[in-house]
């Protein structure tokens, strides 16, 4: 893409989020949509960004750290050398290179720290930033425990240093535009929410030699990850309580490992139930052996339906009357006949299967506005509101399942957590 | 070959049912359907009591023995035309009737029109069921009119119809009541022209419904489980709902004078053998 071609459609990529974010209820819906994409233009005071972990998300990440205006890389760190290889050809020739985040911490020169390294070294390498005197930019989710979570928000609050973590959904012009049309009534009242994050493959990547098992396919383990709860269903958790304004109330489930039975110790297979106030549920499956129904959240109200992955809002369209439907097709024809009515207002339901309306589509950047908002906000010293509570509850309902399942209790939302 | 009559639909789902608005010929505005599906909406909002409305706001306050304000415009002509209606049905049609209390009802209930608010000498709740369709169809009718719409059928749920003006091809608009357990039969046909049409029953897939409310007689509270089918027809949907609810759940000394008044529009059928209570609406079928 040409850099003329980039700017036009950043700009129309920016309208969007604007346009969505200035909906009624969406000031406080999503604060941080506004802020972040009115970001001011290019500035050559730029945040530098050291990143910790090069591997598949961290080089994903720099080159949108490089798409931004506000912020750029400066130092990039990974403990296993072929990751920082294949990162360097995405930032500047003379950029630092590091095997250990502490020594790029004592060499300075950053205002901020992105992570993208396993999930149980988040808790420690956001907290080591934050004792650097830097912002922290993590991805998703937070931690390995909740109280590593609340650890981390804690910190943060007392170094008044910003945490940001990596919920994108939150930047997409769909997804906020899905939440503008929902916040207008256009559904109902939403009072389910089905997601799902279905694949069929085994999640497991090829192992080099020299290395660990446990080190390349770390979301398989337990010490290292919740598996596909913190891993994929943190999104949608966030997209879940988001819709509902919400966090839940408890949460009960089932988790085996049904299908790869390969040595991993995650579950390749979790159903759960979320509760929310008012008899609200988010009802939530993932598994490995099946694609059909993919990536989704059903997000159901009492007049329609909005799926954002698919980028479609769908209105309850009730079946036709089939009296009224002859009547049509006779008066088409020029004739009169009575019309046989008074028959059933009740009726057993079929799936709908009318195509619904688009909520937007094109190539989006939400990835590089998080961080366009977030060089904003280290800027100005003030995180983007209302950001980190989303992450925070999403982080604890993930953790939450697994713990439900793997005790086969109900759960209620823990009173320990941090005041955001 | 005759220059086809241009159509129109609108399929939505509103007060708990489906709603479609069909309209005829080229004449009115081209937004007029979507208008009227607004003013039914607006209707559900305030006379639901599903979720938070206009009307949950109004029986929480009456529940706790407190005068209730009537702010809601919507709400508060649906109240009027219940007033009318009440008093049309000799109080037989009561959407505050309340099993659990005595004397509840809309005789309890004191509607200070001047000051739109509402006062109850004992706790009463309002639940306006089959009424709220006749009464949102009016109101898209309205609209529809306004609109320049010269010809339409607008059906809620199958059992309230309501048409503006004449058939497309001219007369009235032939409808047929279907034996509630044997569609093949008729119990009723009529033909409306500017008119709703009502139709209520004790039977019948309609009843079938997961929590339908029971038939309820306002003063005896007796519950009507007995197989009946009533059928009104009037000027307007609020009157057509009140009026076929209210030959439901009637005595038979009611039932005769109510029938007796309008003797072409209003029909009560105890079924399963479908002979008409009053010898008019008899006469009416043949
Ligand atoms: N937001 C999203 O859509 C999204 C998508 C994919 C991954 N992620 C998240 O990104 C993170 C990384 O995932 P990934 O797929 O890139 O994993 P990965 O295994 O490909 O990358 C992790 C990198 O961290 C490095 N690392 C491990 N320990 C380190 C240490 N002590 N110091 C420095 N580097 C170290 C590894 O060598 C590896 O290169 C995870 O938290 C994951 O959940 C988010």
């Amino acid at each position: 893409m040409t850099d003329t071609n980039f700017d036009l459609s950043r700009r129309s990529f920016l309208d969007r989020v604007l346009m969505a974010a200035a909906g009624a209820g969406m000031t406080a819906a999503a604060p941080w949509a506004a802020i972040a994409a009115g970001t001011a233009a290019a500035t050559s005071d730029r945040v530098r960004i050291g990143v910790i972990g090069t591997g598949d998300r961290g080089r994903t990440l720099i080159q949108n750290i490089n798409k931004t205006r506000n912020c750029m890389v400066a130092a990039i760190c990974d403990n296993y050398e072929p990751h920082l290889t294949k990162a360097r050809p995405y930032v500047g020739a003379n950029t630092p290179v590091y095997a250990d985040h502490r020594a790029m911490l004592e060499k300075g020169g950053l205002d901020a720290l992105v992570i993208a390294t396993p999930l149980n070294l988040h808790a420690k390498h956001v907290l080591d930033g934050f004792d650097a005197g830097l912002h922290v930019w993590c991805e998703k989710a937070m931690a390995r425990t909740i109280p590593d979570c609340s650890a981390m928000v804690k910190r943060s609050q007392d170094s008044r240093k910003i945490l940001q973590i990596g919920h994108q959904r939150m930047f997409h012009p769909t997804y906020l535009n899905a939440l503008r049309r929902a916040k207008a009534g256009e559904i109902g009242s939403l009072t389910q929410i089905r997601a799902s994050w279905h694949r069929n493959n085994s999640w497991r990547r090829p192992v080099p030699a020299g290395v660990s098992d446990r080190q390349i396919n770390w979301r398989l383990y337990r010490d290292s990850s919740a598996g596909l709860m913190t891993e994929l269903a943190t999104h949608q958790l966030q997209v879940g309580n988001w819709f509902f304004d919400a966090v839940p109330t408890r949460v009960m489930g089932s988790g085996s490992i049904c299908f790869w039975k390969d040595g991993r110790e995650v579950y390749d297979h979790v159903a759960l139930i979320y509760e929310y106030a008012g008899g609200r549920k988010l009802i939530y499956t993932s598994l490995l052996n099946n694609a059909r129904y993919g990536c989704e959240e059903q997000i159901q109200g009492s007049k329609g339906t909005i799926e954002p992955e698919l980028g479609r809002i769908f209105q309850e369209v009730p079946p036709k009357v089939l009296a009224l439907q002859r009547m049509q097709k006779d008066v088409a024809r020029g004739k009169k006949r009575a019309v046989p009515i008074g028959g059933a207002t009740w009726f057993p339901e079929l799936p709908v299967t009318t195509p619904g309306e688009s909520l937007g589509w094109g190539e989006y950047d939400e990835t590089m506005l998080q961080f366009e908002g977030f060089g904003e906000a280290v800027r100005a010293n003030r995180a983007l509101p209302g950001l980190l509570a989303q992450a925070y509850a999403a982080s604890v309902a993930s953790l939450l399942g697994e713990q439900a399942m793997d005790r086969g209790e109900a759960l209620t939302w823990p009173t320990s957590l941090v005041t955001i | 070959m005759a220059v086809p009559i241009p159509t129109d639909v609108e399929r939505f789902m509103a007060m708990g049912t489906r709603i479609e608005l069909h309209r005829f010929g080229a004449a009115g505005a081209d937004d007029a359907l979507l208008a009227a599906r607004r003013a039914i909406e607006a209707v559900d909002d305030a006379l639901t009591i599903h979720r938070p409305s206009a009307t949950t706001a109004l029986n929480e306050r009456l529940l706790a023995g407190e005068t209730a304000p009537v702010d809601d415009p919507v709400l508060f002509d649906a109240l009027v035309a219940i007033d009318a209606v009440h008093e049309a049905t000799f109080g037989l049609f009561d959407p505050a009737a309340d099993r659990r209390f005595a004397v509840a009802g809309w005789r309890g209930i004191i509607f200070d029109r001047a000051a739109a608010r509402l006062c109850a000498t004992t706790p009463v709740a309002f639940d306006f069921g089959g009424f709220g369709k006749g009464f949102a169809l009016d109101r898209a009718g309205a609209v529809l009119r306004a609109a320049g719409i010269v010809s339409a059928c607008l059906s809620a749920g199958e059992s309230s119809i309501a048409v503006i003006g004449e058939h497309p091809l001219g007369g009235g608009w032939p409808f047929a009541v279907p034996h509630p357990s044997d569609p093949d039969d008729s119990l009723v046909q009529v033909e409306l022209i500017d008119q709703s049409l009502s139709i209520s029953a004790t039977v019948g897939a309609g009843t079938a419904a997961p929590d339908r409310a029971a038939m309820l007689r306002p003063d005896d509270r007796a519950v009507i489980t007995a197989p009946r089918c009533a059928v009104a027809v009037a000027r307007t949907g609020a009157l057509a709902e009140a009026m076929s609810t209210a030959l439901l759940v009637a005595d038979p000394e009611r039932a005769d004078r109510l029938i007796d008044q309008d003797r072409a529009n209003r029909f009560l059928f105890d079924l399963p053998c479908a002979t008409a209570r009053a010898s008019s609406a008899r006469m009416a079928l043949q």
